[in-house]
């Protein structure tokens, strides 16, 4: 029996101990204050291995397989001390680790029991730790309490210490110790579990751009979410007791989860600091593969083969591998200026020490019944890791919207254009149309109206030569005059709307040689006149008709010797069109002939201003045109 | 003496074309038909050639543009009119394209027929306004064209041949000419003021409707080519 006051600090920080720190701390807190906690360190056992039993007096912790390496077994600890009164209160015994089957006895009672002591590679009971609350009464002043133990292969079995006290003292230090090693071991692997879901969420949600030719899909969430899965799994196991598949392939799980989240957590730093395309990185991701290629064998080997010096290398490779390359990271974290792989860097090499710790405290120091520090240390990384992936998600999330608004901008003009191409597409079929309707008008017309005035004309003009019978001059005039008309109008359907140049033009070609016929001198002044953009077709056929009038009133009635045609803008604002003859005149207010009233409706309707003023040897038709608004004339 | 063929469905109005043409002593009429056959018969064994081609558009079994090329086929001296009902500028400019020289109003009074065909004869050739700005805005648009057809035959059958393709430009006085044509003003009146005399004026027209019909043919080929219709002259097809 050995009363154990304070473990150096110095022994404590490097693992030594058979309690975390914080138990430490409570402990020698507790022993400090209180001298009523007995801790029992050394007894009397029988270890049996392969059959063969060995009696001897051993030191506590009892690590089964520093002892034992490669081999199963059971051993029965006896521990006998003496009390100066037995308790008249309730006391606790409290154990950090024993198992991985265990039964308890005090004074020829079991107190309590987990697993099976036979079956060998079964349930696992080791991993959290034990407290059995003894009533008062059962501590006498002299007392035996037995442990008897089965220990597995590689699966970290034995027996810690024994702290026996009242219970108000015990049960705190318990308590800690429990609330660090499974509540917190929850928690982080809770913690990991859900980071590493939102991870994968984000890798499976194409959220941003084409990215070497995936949609979207940063390889850095995969890592992240790989790397915290495998945590989570590693983490958790410390609740799995009866563990779905059996030891050792179970216990190869857990390492492959440990070198899974090693490499992950490693490619991941690639990809923050993107180093993705350094000539070194095929060659770097080809041996962490190896490394993982490796891992199950060394695995089965250590754990069951009985060699476990193999996976203490494949560990000590894997983390001179991280530990390489953290440093690299971290000297690239601190000559760039980017804060995502500084804390990314920091983060990983406060893994990598601390799982430098573990390694030695787990592989190679014979320390039994303390926790491993890196599932506490992996939620740095996990933090800083979560915090880079969602601002990475975020940056391309803004940059996806970005893309969104600029195609739909896209989207937008190309609609708009889209529907400029239909709005000219519509104008040409209408234009089409019209003209289609322009040549039908036109055939109907030549084939009709103007063959039959043709076929009139020539009638009267049969025999060609003689001169025609009383009246049918008359007729013939008539007739000329219905083609000429005829004429016109169909010119009208090539007229450029507000061309009144090509109006006035047009208008002379046609009738000019009816006025030379009759010996009348036309006299052309039609300057260049600007286009009037708001008469219409429409509005060109009734200008047209207006001077046609005119004309023909010229022709018919004038007795005129010399017609003077004008076309002049003014200030480019106003055009005025005048057809002035010398002829014989006529009274504009008393002349109520058809033709004159047919003019003003026509100026009427097209809103032009139309002057008639006649007198003996002058008579001027003048039209005026406003060149932007003929309608307001 | 000119030998004139007449082609006009409508037995009246070839009637009365025959008898305008009689009536110049400086006309002979070889023949008047009713089909495009029968054109294209007579063209085939008139001999000698026929100088003068009055041709209506509409005929029974085609068109009178057929004739027109014909005649220019066989014998490209011959010189075409085409009798219109309204000398509009749609069948004008196709009928100038075919390789007309101008048109005849089918209520044209007796001598101005025999006129019109002889001053065709003596270099003058008939336009509208409306025609006028049509040939302006066509010409420019051939102009923007002329380096289109080179890039697209863009081989030495064009570029080693320039008469061909500086014959679909106009002038600047030729351009000038059609704008006062387009404008209204008469032959006398654009004479006087470009001091140039009625027949230089005459004659411009008439190079312009030369220059139409070879540009339309031109065109043809061009765009036969653009639809993949004729192969590309490669520089060593040009040499065999």
């Amino acid at each position: 029996m050995t009363h154990r006051r304070l473990w150096p600090w110095l022994r404590t920080l490097l693992g030594r101990g058979a309690i975390p720190v914080c138990l430490l701390v409570g402990l020698g807190w507790a022993s400090a204050g209180s001298a009523a906690i007995l801790s029992l360190t050394q007894a009397q056992a029988a270890v049996t291995v392969n059959g063969e039993t060995n009696h001897r007096t051993l030191d506590l912790p009892y690590h089964w397989d520093h002892a034992n390496p490669g081999q199963r077994g059971e051993a029965v600890f006896d521990f006998d001390f003496e009390l100066a009164q037995a308790p008249d209160a309730v006391w606790g015994i409290y154990l950090p680790r024993l198992g991985n089957a265990y039964e308890i006895w005090l004074n020829g009672i079991v107190l309590q029991r987990n697993g099976d002591l036979q079956a060998y590679n079964g349930a696992d009971y080791a991993r959290v730790p034990r407290y059995i609350t003894v009533g008062s009464g059962q501590f006498k002043t002299s007392n035996h309490i037995r442990v008897h133990i089965r220990a597995d292969v590689g699966r970290r079995g034995g027996l810690a210490p024994l702290l026996i006290g009242p219970q108000d003292e015990v049960y705190p230090l318990y308590a800690n110790d429990y609330r660090w090693r499974v509540t917190g071991s929850v928690a982080v692997a809770a913690f990991c579990f859900v980071v590493g879901l939102t991870a994968l969420a984000l890798w499976s949600t194409p959220a941003g751009p084409p990215q070497s030719g995936r949609m979207g899909r940063d390889p850095l969430y995969v890592f992240a979410a790989l790397a915290q899965l495998a945590l989570a799994v590693s983490v958790g196991d410390v609740l799995v007791e009866n563990p779905p598949l059996p030891w050792p392939w179970w216990g190869m799980v857990q390492v492959v989860a440990v070198g899974l989240w090693g490499c992950s957590m490693a490619l991941a730093c690639m990809e923050i600091a993107r180093w993705g395309l350094q000539p070194w990185a095929q060659s770097f991701r080809r041996w962490l593969t190896e490394l993982m290629l490796v891992c199950p064998v060394m695995a089965w080997w250590a754990l069951g083969s009985g060699q476990p010096m193999a996976l203490t290398v494949w560990y000590g490779l894997f983390e001179a591998t991280l530990l390489l390359f953290t440093a690299a990271f971290l000297w690239s974290a601190l000559r760039q200026s980017h804060v995502e792989q500084r804390m990314v860097a920091v983060a990983a090499a406060i893994n990598i020490g601390v799982a430098v710790r573990d390694l030695y405290v787990f592989r190679i120091d014979p320390a039994y019944g303390i926790n491993t520090w890196l599932r506490y240390s992996s939620v740095l990384f996990g933090l800083a890791l979560g915090y880079v992936v969602l601002l990475r998600f975020r940056a391309t999330s803004v940059q996806l919207h970005d893309l969104l608004g600029t195609l739909a901008s896209r989207v937008s003009k190309k609609e708009d254009a889209l529907r400029e191409t239909y709005a000219q597409l519509e104008l040409l079929a209408r234009q089409q149309e019209r003209t289609a309707e322009r040549g039908r008008i036109l055939r109907n017309m030549h084939d009709g109206v103007g063959a039959h005035i043709s076929s009139a004309m020539r009638q009267l003009q049969a025999g060609g030569v003689g001169p025609l019978a009383p009246g049918q001059d008359e007729v013939l005039l008539t007739l000329r005059d219905a083609l000429d008309q005829l004429k016109l109008s169909i010119d009208s359907i090539h007229l450029t709307a507000g061309d009144i140049t090509a109006l006035l033009a047009n208008l002379r070609y046609r009738l000019g040689p009816r006025f030379a016929a009759m010996g009348i001198e036309l006299q052309w002044d039609v300057d260049l006149l600007p286009l009037c953009p708001g008469l219409d077709a429409s509005a060109m056929s009734e200008l047209q008709f207006m001077l046609f009038a005119a004309l023909s009133n010229v022709l018919q009635h004038s007795q005129a010797r010399v017609l003077r045609i004008e076309g002049h803008a003014r200030d480019h604002m106003r055009i005025f069109v005048r057809v002035v003859d010398d002829g014989c005149g006529f009274d504009p207010q008393a002349d109520q002939r058809q033709g004159l009233a047919t003019m003003r409706e026509r100026a009427a309707s097209i809103g032009t201003h139309l002057h008639i003023s006649s007198q003996p040897g002058k008579t001027v038709v003048e039209i005026q045109l406003d060149v932007e608004s003929p309608g307001s004339a | 003496m000119w030998r004139v063929l007449i082609v006009e469905d409508d037995p009246q109005m070839r009637e009365f074309f025959a008898g305008s043409v009689l009536r110049s002593p400086q006309l002979t009429l070889i023949s008047s038909v009713a089909t495009v056959a029968d054109a294209k018969e007579w063209l085939d064994r008139a001999t000698p050639g026929v100088d003068v081609l009055l041709t209506d558009l509409g005929l029974p079994d085609g068109s009178g543009l057929d004739v027109i090329r014909h005649a220019r086929l066989r014998n490209p001296g011959c010189e075409a009119l085409v009798i219109s009902m309204f000398g509009d500028e749609d069948n004008v400019l196709a009928s100038i394209e075919a390789g007309a020289l101008g048109y005849i109003h089918k209520d044209a009074a007796p001598d101005d027929i025999a006129n019109t065909i002889l001053e065709m004869k003596a270099g003058a050739s008939p336009i509208s306004p409306m025609i006028a700005r049509r040939v302006l805005s066509k010409y420019r648009s051939m102009q923007s064209n002329i380096a289109l057809a080179h890039a697209v035959m863009a081989q030495p059958a064009i570029k080693n041949d320039p008469p061909d393709s500086e014959r679909g430009l106009l002038s600047r006085r030729e351009q000038e000419v059609l704008e006062l044509i387009s404008r209204g003003f008469s032959y006398s009146e654009i004479a006087e003021l470009k001091s140039l005399s009625v027949h230089t004026i005459q004659t411009h027209i008439k190079s312009l409707y030369g220059k139409l019909e070879v540009h339309s043919k031109m065109e043809a080929v061009l765009e036969a080519t653009r639809m993949g219709l004729l192969p590309r002259q490669s520089p060593a097809s040009e040499k065999k």
